[in-house]
């Protein structure tokens, strides 16, 4: 069979079938194109099931269903594996939670996110750091137990007891480095250990019991035979992004269904921390009666096409050749020496490309290893300067990084006194600041210095008692304004047995949400206080809602973590930042995994060896913690070098393919923390440059 | 060769998709991935500001919706724990397995055994479907607690209450509820039912924690389908026509003492009281959820 655009090997009326190829050739389209031609061929909907790795990839499937051209439809489920495997246990809870030995079956379970499940380790790592068990390794205690529920997820999906953690990471890390490590190793186990049974005593489950539950099921006849029942039709968009447990389930299941359609994208595999398995779902073609291979890109111009040639060539890709001499890459580098030289840079191209050359934002991406606040300020604010609309994401910033998170919390520690906080005065400057509309930093400053008593009998002083002077200063409307604040706070402070998700959602709406007070009008604040509110009440219900504990002493606990800056902002860029007709500023990853084509690229500090080097995580090992490595084996430098360039030139071509028309490299002498920047990236680029010389912006000639 | 199974279409023309084209949000419009349901047609028919805060702006406002919160919180974890139990039921889990403990949920349960929604029908049972069809342009979505279907016969949508009252029948009657669940189920039902579904093999059933025993049944019919048609379509057709920067403020305010927008627009400090809730509007502010507004849960 010879499609349109691919080459077809296998059955001549195949059930099951993998379409593979690079990004952009059309593989998610045909997956659509099969899931309407199932549906016109009297599929009933609820049969048919599409699994992605993560939201966004379901955001074409959801565009397609939603479409109101589609007549009368019942519901196509599109969904993670992780979040069906949720959904499974959480219904058929009943049936597994006495053998997974959790206590009091009968009652429900509590899922924990990744927050929760590290603050429900978090005494038994402080323990362990106290007594010095982690004295080998230097990462914060929030770290140790990131990476020890990490463990427990990865055991989860390589079907291993958790115990079994220690004794993989001993035998990767080898006999001839430092022993202490393997001490390291050991203390996680424990903790580990004692963690798990804090969770089965309350029947908290963290993503790695979800996990082990759900197999649990699996292994029920009549419950394996209910959920392969329960579809006939299959589509797993992405499976290179999924685990070996996932790819497991997709094996068993291939049997039971009328037809299934896998996708596989070349090249993909980015969530690696996550537990992808590219190797796993490409593997996946032999279990499937055809392979259709897709390869003609809908996106990338010759130029690209090109540079894809020499950045493969550069990699040293099995049977690449650089491009001819001659060509015409569609990329710019500019040098510059100093950071902030650079945003200018991008910031004015920017300007050219929008308002000179009509390109439209959203077909803009500025991409980074990292996107760090700075970086999205100083950006966005140049933006702002030249009238050009950005969104940007932010994965992964703290909830006490967020200003009007900051001003709330301090508010809630002003109320409750018996926390015994003392917020920093400047704290509550900026508390009143934002809180009180109309008052400005400078005055902000000096009401906090006059009326806030840390300590005090009243932490807070009336405006009436202060000298005429300052009150004049002030002014008197702000006074009245901060008056009824303070009159509201002692009354919440009176009322002691409210959970704090309540008090943070009442201050909300009763008093700096109302006219006169800071948030008003604040749809960002509104957005960031609701995050608050739904993270609090996460925090008490699942962790607490089977202990007899005050909620004074919850919600403490609650103000202790987010200032700590374990609890990140739940915020995901929702479709409004998807859609918007604004420049999209990510982390690169991010924006791989986001599955979208835009015209125009800038990449920035193409220096760093953030592009390249892996986070430090001691005590866990993406690599080593998979079914594809060889237990026992040791990990060696090299391996090390080899897995990151491989990763580099998946996150490389990767970009490129998601570009259609020109790409723009930045680079500054000084990173952005002042150091001198000379990562893998950059010398990947240097080649190409001498291989195909071209003007670098900010120099006379190339660096080499 | 041309193949004749799932694959068929193989040998076609190659359409692709690049998502990066299309459904851009414009200020002011519906988001690509909008689709109506009792929601947030209810939020319009109550409100047309809150209607345009929630679902054109996404407006989060996480002030209270009634007080005191705690009980609402019950309330609403309440509701969603004997949904999740009739569920397993359905699902065949043994009833052995299930037996709540506390009230109200025991009560509840005992009712829900004793005296379920009358006249059932048994062939098909499906807990938590969702259907749309299309309307006016958009899809219309409804999101049912249990289809019991006797494929070509009749067709029973039941829909668990656990408002703390029974709300009187002039009330239910009202709630865009009663209007959308069979009008989708109507259109979008077929494959279910194996053919058409005339509206008269339609019944909703409301059943009430509060009052087992009094059930609200309430008939379909072709002429019912017709004026719900035209209802839900004019209530569509003007929220799409509505250009104003600021959609009107509901006129009687005892809609914004439940309104979380309430400090947003000037209208009162404190959260009514769940006491002086009508129950339909009781029930209703926990079936809606913030997914409604954004993607499906996930
Ligand atoms: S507060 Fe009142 S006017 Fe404002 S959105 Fe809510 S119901 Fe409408």
């Amino acid at each position: 069979m010879n499609s349109h655009t691919g080459e077809y090997s296998g059955e001549a009326d195949p059930r099951t079938m993998l379409v593979e190829g690079p990004f952009g050739v059309g593989k998610t389209s045909f997956a659509i194109e099969t899931l309407f031609t199932w549906l016109s061929d009297g599929v009933p909907p609820e049969n048919i099931l599409v699994m992605v790795p993560q939201r966004t990839l379901a955001y074409p499937y959801w565009e397609a269903l939603r479409g109101a051209d589609y007549g009368p439809l019942g519901s196509v489920d599109v969904r993670t594996v992780n979040g069906l495997a949720k959904d499974m246990v959480n219904i058929y809870w009943p049936l597994v939670a006495g053998e997974a030995g959790f206590a009091e079956p009968e009652r429900g379970p509590h899922f924990l996110t990744l927050e929760t499940a590290q603050y429900a380790m978090a005494d038994f790592v402080d323990r362990a750091v106290e007594n010095g068990e982690f004295d080998a390794i230097n990462v914060s205690p929030q770290q140790i137990a990131r990476q020890i529920v990490d463990n427990l997820g990865k055991a989860a999906l390589m079907g291993i007891d958790y115990r079994q953690i220690p004794d993989f990471l001993t035998g990767a890390w080898g006999p001839d480095r430092p022993r202490k490590r393997v001490l390291a190793y050991q203390a996680a186990g424990r903790v580990a250990d004692a963690y798990r049974q804090y969770c089965l005593k309350y029947r908290l489950l963290d993503y790695s019991l979800q996990i082990e539950c759900f197999t649990r099921l699996l292994r029920l006849p009549d419950f394996r035979e209910a959920f392969f029942g329960a579809r006939t039709h299959l589509i797993v968009d992405h499976v290179e992004e999924e685990d070996a447990l996932t790819h497991t389930l997709i094996r068993d299941w291939l049997p039971h269904l009328d037809a299934a359609l896998l996708v596989y994208e070349q090249d993909g595999g980015y969530r690696v921390f996550l537990g992808a398995n590219p190797e796993g779902g490409q593997a996946l073609a032999r279990d499937c009666e055809g392979v259709l291979t897709l390869s003609e890109s809908y996106f990338t111009s010759p130029g690209l096409e090109a540079l894809l040639d020499e950045v493969a060539y550069s990699f040293n890709q099995p049977g690449s050749d650089p491009a001819p001499e001659g060509s015409d890459l569609a990329f710019d580098f500019a040098f510059h020496s100093y950071y902030p030289q650079m945003i200018d840079w991008v910031a004015d191209r920017i300007d050219h490309l929008v308002h000179d050359q009509g390109i439209a934002p959203k077909e803009i991406s500025v991409l980074a290893p990292f996107l760090s606040d700075a970086l999205r300020f100083s950006l966005g604010q140049k933006l702002d300067q030249r009238g050009i609309p950005h969104v940007s994401h932010r994965p992964s910033r703290a909830l006490r990084d967020e200003p009007a998170a900051r001003c709330v919390l301090t508010l809630a520690a002003l109320a409750h006194p018996e926390w015994g906080e003392r917020p920093p005065q400047a704290d509550v400057a900026q508390a009143l600041q934002l809180a009180i509309a109309g008052l400005d930093p400078v005055r902000a400053a000096l009401l906090a210095k006059v009326v806030y008593r840390p300590g005090g009998d009243e932490v807070l002083t009336a405006f009436d008692r202060i000298t005429p002077q300052m009150q004049a200063r002030i002014t008197y409307v702000v006074g009245q304004r901060y008056d009824h604040l303070r009159d509201w706070l002692v009354t919440a402070a009176a009322e002691r047995a409210t959970a704090l998700d309540h008090f943070f959602s009442r201050m909300f709406g009763e008093l700096i949400s109302q006219s006169g007070y800071g948030f008003h009008d604040d749809p960002e604040a509104g957005r960031v206080v609701a995050e608050l509110v739904e993270s609090a009440r996460k925090f008490r219900q699942s962790l607490y809602s089977d202990q007899s504990i005050d909620p004074i002493e919850i919600g403490r606990r609650y103000f202790t973590i987010v200032r700590q800056g374990l609890l990140a902002a739940l915020y995901v860029a929702s479709w409004r930042d998807e859609h918007a007709d604004a420049v999209f500023m990510a982390p690169a990853y991010t924006f791989l995994l986001r599955n979208r084509a835009v015209d125009v690229q800038f990449w920035l500090d193409v220096g760093s060896v953030g592009w390249w080097e892996r986070l430090d995580q001691p005590l866990t090992h993406p690599y080593v913690l998979s079914p594809n490595w060889p237990a026992g084996r040791i990990w060696t430098d090299s391996d090390e070098v080899v897995r990151q360039e491989e990763m580099l030139y998946k996150i490389v071509s990767g970009l490129i393919r998601r570009c259609r028309s020109h790409i723009y490299l930045g680079l500054s002498d000084l990173g952005e923390q002042g150091y001198e920047q000379r990562g893998p990236l950059l010398r990947v680029f240097q080649q190409i440059l001498r291989r195909h010389p071209q003007p670098v912006e900010g120099l006379e000639v190339s660096r080499e | 060769m041309t193949p004749s199974g799932p694959f068929a279409h193989l040998d076609g023309e190659r359409r692709v998709i690049d998502s990066s084209q299309d459904s851009m949000v414009r200020p002011g419009q519906l988001p690509p991935l909008f689709q109506f349901s009792q929601n947030s047609l209810q939020d319009y028919a109550d409100c047309r500001r809150r209607f345009q805060l929630r679902f054109i702006e996404g407006l989060r406002w996480p002030a209270a919706r009634s007080e005191p919160i705690e009980e609402h919180e019950q309330f609403v974890n309440h509701g969603v724990d004997f949904h999740l139990l009739v569920q397993r039921h359905l699902l065949g889990i043994p009833i052995e397995k299930l037996a709540p403990v506390e009230n109200p949920l025991a009560e509840w349960w005992d009712a829900y055994l004793h005296y379920p929604p009358p006249d059932l029908p048994t062939t098909l049972r499906l807990p938590e479907v969702q259907l749309s069809t299309p309307l006016a342009g958009y899809r219309l979505m409804a999101k049912f607690d249990l289809l019991a279907i006797d494929p070509g016969e009749r067709a029973v949508i039941v829909d668990w209450k656990t408002s703390r009252k029974r709300p009187p029948r002039d009330q239910v009657l009202n709630r865009l509820q009663t209007h959308v669940y069979p009008y989708v189920l109507a259109e979008a039902g077929t494959h279910l039912f194996g053919r058409p579904i005339a509206p008269e093999q339609i019944n909703l059933i409301y059943w009430f924690a509060a009052a087992p025993t009094d059930p609200e049944i309430l008939p379909y019919s072709a002429d019912r389908h017709a004026e719900n048609r035209a209802y839900l379509e004019g209530l569509i057709g003007e929220i799409l026509t509505i250009d104003d920067e600021i959609w009107p403020l509901v006129e009687d305010e005892f809609h914004c003492r439940y309104c979380e927008y309430r400090s947003l627009c000037d209208r009162g400090v404190r959260a009514g009281s769940l006491d002086e809730i009508d129950a339909a509007e009781e029930e209703s502010d926990w079936d809606f959820e913030w997914d409604d507004v954004e993607e499906i849960a996930f």
